[in-house]
């Protein structure tokens, strides 16, 4: 049971970065239309982000301000700087091609991504560079906290914490705001929304900012929980992000927030009892299972077309 | 006659594609092509940048360093023609079919990993290309399938051998939770140490896990509690670190043990076991001169990938040498030459020839302890 626990935490912690990751691709999705290739690859410069503002505040084994301010501040121009790098995506590689056919922006989704993936390369080098977390409070961060026989470090609790809080952020945003509910117009009909008055633009504007600024979020997450980043990071996570929007039903929120939690758990329990060999077959198994049984995805409604 | 002209222009452009084929492949030099021996360039390939960049600085200026030293000693003018692979092995393919074109290529030092060794075997056998691995360890290497290839390291074979060797016998290890990388220098180390392990009686739990996944706690999981030794012999040491310290974010209290590809400061584990391929050359008798000359150049940041190089560069050298008597050379002189090397006495404290399969019979592992910056000679 203990060990059935600990695979359900470590599930989830992976499932919270692949449903940040896949609320940028079913975000985008749901308004334009647009399978954005290149989100992956804006996790990965938010990665990069938090690593610089780590160094600039000294590191991880002594920082210059206290670890809750450094942790603000590495979310915080983390989630602006991938915010602003979606926005300018939008601006130079997809809105000239807004009408065009729709593999046009496909291929300069492609493009960017490798633009992006081959910049870090050239800026950072392919070396793997680490967050170091476990030194952050002299390692207290990484320790397990004497839950019964479960083992959950206080890293994991923040980053379980982060996602739900940016969710329920992201739902209420989208429900409850005037800028919401432009999206969700913006989503069932944009020209009608266009003639309703909403500033289709700047909405789109937002949607890429959002995405993109979750994406920089989860890029945080991943540094701070498995330390690693490097320019290809993004190419990986991204596609398990794209299989999480799907399985949840891409263009739907609340669906790809389930659909990351639901790989999450089953890369972590495929590990766990059956191999680490086998477990991205499981986990792309099930994309082809759901979509060959419900193609809209778990939560994804049929488009409804006049005929 | 509109689909015979189609048909015209099928087999024209094919027979194009078929000539720009032939004209752009790699223009392998012939084995028996000799060229004058005057500032001629030895190979070196190695991961200078990439994931394991430390490893490949380090080969590259004991390399350097290696060529400085014979050049000065032997008054010659040998030069070094860098290849990166980034220990991939498509790039070492890449890095490969360069010096391969390029006839004035006699000998190459290098590439790091097995995988890239036998990227580039087949394309090195065909142009009689002998080369010289400072790390290599792959137990089939030298089973004849590259007949040019050799090696200064011993093989997997030992190194697993003498890895699980010391878990018994030093550790009394009686549960082992062995991983592999996926890749053919990890699953060999793994099989071997696997089979010797539990010819010794040890319970042995195998897992394997792809270098690129992002988390291994649910891996980590499966380690139990009465798990004597973690047993990684992988080589991306920055895996290798977040390996442990998912291992003390579950409070596993097992012993980690790498292998030779994760002797790097990226791998942090306090107490962590490491097998290796050379000694410590600090401290062998007759090399503090040589240390503080390289320190001075180079700075004090170097392990034990950096002197099988030298040693490596060493036995080329030697072989082009001697195979230059004439003011001239060939790859299939390089290669003969290079069969009968001897040199009684390397930086490594032990002597150097190759057997028949271009193996170091003289080639040992060796165990240490790392426990903050002091490294104990254990095994």
């Amino acid at each position: 049971m203990d060990f059935f626990v600990q695979q359900v935490v470590n599930g989830v912690t992976l499932g919270s970065v692949y449903a940040l990751i896949a609320l940028g691709y079913s975000m985008v999705y749901g308004i334009l239309k647009l399978l954005n290739f290149a989100h992956g690859d804006v996790y990965m410069i938010g990665a990069f982000i938090g690593y610089g503002v780590l160094t600039v505040f000294g590191g991880a084994i002594d920082p210059s301000v206290p670890v809750p301010l450094l942790i603000v501040c590495m979310f915080g121009a983390a989630m602006l700087g991938s915010g602003l790098l979606g926005v300018a995506i939008e601006r130079f590689a997809y809105r000239p091609l807004r009408n065009a056919p729709r593999i046009a922006p496909l291929i300069s989704a492609l493009g960017v991504s490798f633009f992006l993936q081959n910049a870090a390369l050239l800026l950072f080098s392919p070396n793997f560079r680490s967050y170091e977390s476990y030194e952050l409070e002299g390692g207290s961060l990484f320790l397990p906290l004497n839950a019964g026989a479960l083992q959950i470090s206080p890293l994991r609790i923040l980053v379980i914490c982060s996602t739900l809080a940016l969710m329920v952020a992201l739902t209420f945003f989208v429900g409850r705001t005037q800028l919401g509910k432009a999206m969700r117009a913006t989503a069932y009909d944009r020209e009608a929304a266009a003639m309703m008055g909403i500033n289709v633009d700047r909405v789109i504007v937002v949607t890429f900012f959002i995405g993109s600024a979750l994406a920089g979020a989860a890029g945080v997450m991943v540094g701070l929980v498995f330390q690693r980043v490097y320019h290809f990071m993004g190419f990986i996570a991204g596609l398990k992000g794209f299989t999480a929007a799907v399985v949840g039903g891409i263009g739907s929120i609340p669906g790809a927030m389930l659909g990351g939690l639901i790989i999450g758990l089953a890369e972590a329990f495929s590990t766990a009892y059956v191999s680490s060999t086998f477990s991205d077959l499981i986990v792309f198994a099930i994309l082809i299972t759901v979509m060959l049984v419900r193609p809209t995805g778990l939560l994804g409604k049929a488009d409804i077309k006049k005929v | 006659m509109k689909k015979s002209g189609s048909l015209l222009l099928v087999v024209a452009l094919t027979a194009l594609a078929l000539a720009a084929g032939r004209a752009s492949g790699p223009a392998s030099a012939s084995p028996l092509a000799a060229v004058a021996c005057d500032g001629l360039p030895v190979g070196f390939m190695g991961p200078i940048t990439g994931p394991v960049a430390f490893l490949g600085a380090e080969q590259l200026h004991w390399a350097q360093y290696a060529l400085d030293s014979f050049n000065k000693a032997n008054k010659t003018t040998f030069t070094l023609q860098q290849a990166d692979t980034q220990l991939n092995p498509s790039l070492a393919q890449t890095g490969g079919t360069k010096l391969v074109a390029d006839k004035s290529v006699l000998g190459v030092v290098g590439p790091a990993g097995s995988q890239e060794v036998q990227a580039i075997g087949a394309l090195f056998k065909k142009a009689g290309l002998p080369y010289i691995s400072a790390s290599a360890t792959n137990a089939t290497l030298t089973n004849g399938k590259y007949p040019t290839f050799f090696r200064v390291v011993g093989s997997d074979k030992t190194q697993a051998t003498t890895d699980a060797r010391f878990m018994v016998k030093k550790l009394k290890a009686k549960k082992v939770f062995l991983v592999d990388d996926q890749e053919s220098y990890s699953t060999g180390i793994a099989t071997t140490a696997q089979a010797v392990l539990r010819g010794l009686g040890v319970k042995v739990d195998r897992q394997s896990v792809n270098q690129k996944v992002t988390d291994f706690s649910a891996l980590v999981s499966k380690i139990d509690d009465d798990t004597d030794v973690v047993f990684l012999p992988w080589q991306v040491a920055a895996n290798a670190q977040l390996f442990y310290q998912q291992m003390r974010e579950q409070g596993k209290k097992a012993k980690i043990f790498g292998s030779d590809g994760l002797d790097s400061g990226d791998f942090k584990a306090d107490g962590r076991y490491i097998s290796s391929f050379a000694r410590d050359i600090r401290g062998t008798p007759g090399t503090a001169g040589l240390i503080k000359t390289y320190e001075s150049r180079y700075g004090n940041k170097w392990g034990t990938f950096g002197p099988p190089t030298y040693v490596a560069i060493q036995s080329m050298l030697t072989a082009m040498k001697a195979a230059c008597k004439d003011g001239k050379s060939s790859r299939g002189e390089v290669l003969r030459s290079l069969r009968k090397v001897k040199l009684a006495k390397t930086i490594l404290g032990l002597p150097l020839s190759f057997n028949a399969r271009g193996d170091n019979p003289h080639a040992k592992f060796y165990v240490y302890q790392i426990t903050g910056s002091k490294r104990t000679l254990v095994g």
